[in-house]
C-alpha cells in the first residue's frame, strides 16, 4: 500500500486524539505573551541589582569604606546605603507584583492597565537611579573636599592667594560634577535601552494589538 | 468582561482547534514543541483575526494562517521550533507516535514526513486534511502545478526514504 495512503488512515483514526483547550485556557494562552515580558523584566532587575553589588564588593567596596571610616562620614554614608538597598526592594516588590497581577489578568481592558503601569514602574525604576548616582556623586565630592586632607591643604592655599582664585576652583568642581552626571546619565541611559528598553517595545506592541482589537468591536 | 471579538474568537478557536494540533503534529518533534507551536499560532490567528473578514471559512483562514506561522517558524529555525519559552497553559498531549508508535511501519512514515522541508510538509499535511490541489495551491500561496509536481516528489522521496 502507498505509505501515504497509510498516513492517511492513521491520520483519520487518530483525529479524535488531541487535546481539547476549554476557552478559559484558550483565553489564558492568547494573553501569556505580555506576562512572559514582564516575567523578564522583574528577574532582569533581580539580576541587575545582583551584578552592581558584586561589582561594587568586588571593585572598591572595602577600600570606600575604610576610606569613609577615616573621615568620620559613617552617618552619611549608612544610611544612604540601607536608603538605597530599601528602594530597591521596593521596585523589586513592584516589578513582581506587576508581573503577579498581569498573568492573574483575563481581560484586555485590565492587560492593557496592567501594561501601561509596568512600563511606568520601569521608567520611575530608571529615574529613581540617574538620581541617586547624581546625589552619590555630589556627596562624594563634598565629603572629598571636606576631609581629604590634600584637598584640604588645596584649598586653603588657593584661598590664601585672593578671592578670585577661589570662585574659579568652585566653578572647575561644579563643571566636573556636571561632566561626571552626563557620562553616567549617558552609561546608564545606554545601558537601560538595551536591557529594558527592547522589552517595552515589546510590550508597547502588545499594547497596540490589544488597542487595535478594542478598536475592531 | 471579555470583549466580543475575544469571545468570538475563542469560540471559533475552541470548535477548530483541532487543525492547529494537527499542523503541530506534523511540524514537530515533542510534545513541548508542539505546545509551544500550537501557543504560537493561537497568538497569530489572534493578532490577525481583525482581518478575518468571514468571507472565507474560519477553518479554511485557519489552515492558512497557521501553516504560515508554522512555515516561518520553521524557517527561522531550521532543528525545531523554539518560542521564547513561554510558559503554557498545561494541557496534555497523548499521541502514540511521540511515545512509541504501536505500528513500527507508520513511525517510520511520520519520521520521513518530518524530514521534508517545511512546504512539502504542509502539502503532505493539507493532502491528510482531504484538500485537493486547487485547495492545496491557494492555502499555500504555490500554484496547481507546483503543487502537484511536489506531490510527486514527495511520494518519490518517502518510497526512498522507507525502503533504504
Amino acid at each position: 500500500m502507498d505509505e501515504l495512503e497509510l498516513l492517511k488512515k492513521d491520520w483519520d483514526k487518530s483525529s479524535t486524539n488531541y487535546p481539547n483547550l476549554n476557552n478559559e485556557q484558550l483565553y489564558k494562552l492568547i494573553n501569556k505573551k505580555s506576562s512572559s515580558i514582564v516575567k523578564w523584566i522583574f528577574i532582569i532587575s533581580l539580576l541587575e541589582f545582583s551584578a552592581w553589588t558584586l561589582i561594587s564588593f568586588l571593585f572598591d567596596g572595602a577600600e570606600s569604606l575604610e576610606k569613609m571610616k577615616s573621615y568620620n562620614v559613617e552617618h552619611i554614608f549608612y544610611p544612604l546605603t540601607i536608603f538605597g538597598y530599601l528602594v530597591l526592594f521596593v521596585f523589586f516588590y513592584l516589578f513582581y507584583k506587576n508581573y503577579k497581577s498581569i498573568s492573574a489578568t483575563d481581560n484586555t481592558k485590565m492587560l492593557m492597565e496592567q501594561i501601561l503601569k509596568t512600563r511606568k514602574t520601569v521608567k520611575h525604576y530608571v529615574i529613581y537611579n540617574l538620581l541617586f548616582v547624581y546625589i552619590s556623586i555630589v556627596l562624594a565630592v563634598y565629603i572629598e573636599l571636606t576631609n581629604n586632607p590634600e584637598a584640604q591643604s588645596m584649598l586653603t592655599s588657593i584661598e590664601s592667594e585672593g578671592a578670585n582664585n577661589i570662585y574659579i576652583l568652585y566653578l572647575t568642581i561644579i563643571g566636573f560634577i556636571l561632566l561626571a552626571m552626563a557620562v553616567v546619565t549617558v552609561i546608564l541611559l545606554g545601558i537601560y535601552f538595551l536591557i529594558y528598553g527592547l522589552l517595552l517595545k515589546r510590550l508597547k506592541s502588545n499594547y497596540k494589538d490589544l488597542k487595535a482589537l478594542e478598536k475592531a468591536i | 468582561m471579555k470583549s466580543v471579538t475575544e469571545q468570538n474568537f475563542v469560540v471559533l478557536l475552541q470548535e477548530h482547534q483541532n487543525i492547529v494540533h494537527k499542523i503541530c503534529r506534523i511540524y514537530t518533534n515533542d510534545s513541548d514543541a508542539h505546545k509551544d507551536l500550537f501557543q504560537e499560532i493561537t497568538i497569530q490567528l489572534w493578532k490577525a483575526f481583525p482581518k478575518f473578514r468571514g468571507d472565507s471559512k474560519f477553518s479554511t483562514w485557519m489552515y492558512r494562517v497557521g501553516l504560515n506561522t508554522a512555515i516561518t517558524l520553521y524557517r527561522k529555525s531550521l532543528r525545531h521550533v523554539q518560542s521564547q519559552r513561554i510558559e503554557s497553559v498545561e494541557y496534555k498531549l497523548s499521541y502514540e507516535e511521540y511515545d512509541d508508535t504501536k505500528d513500527e511501519q507508520l513511525k517510520l512514515i511520520y519520521g520521513a514526513v518530518r524530514k521534508l522541508n517545511d512546504i512539502d510538509k504542509g502539502i503532505v499535511f493539507l493532502y491528510l486534511e482531504n484538500k485537493n490541489y486547487k485547495e492545496i495551491s491557494e492555502t499555500l500561496g504555490i500554484s496547481e502545478v507546483n503543487a502537484r509536481v511536489r506531490m510527486n516528489r514527495i511520494k518519490t522521496k518517502l518510497k526512498t526514504q522507507l525502503n533504504s
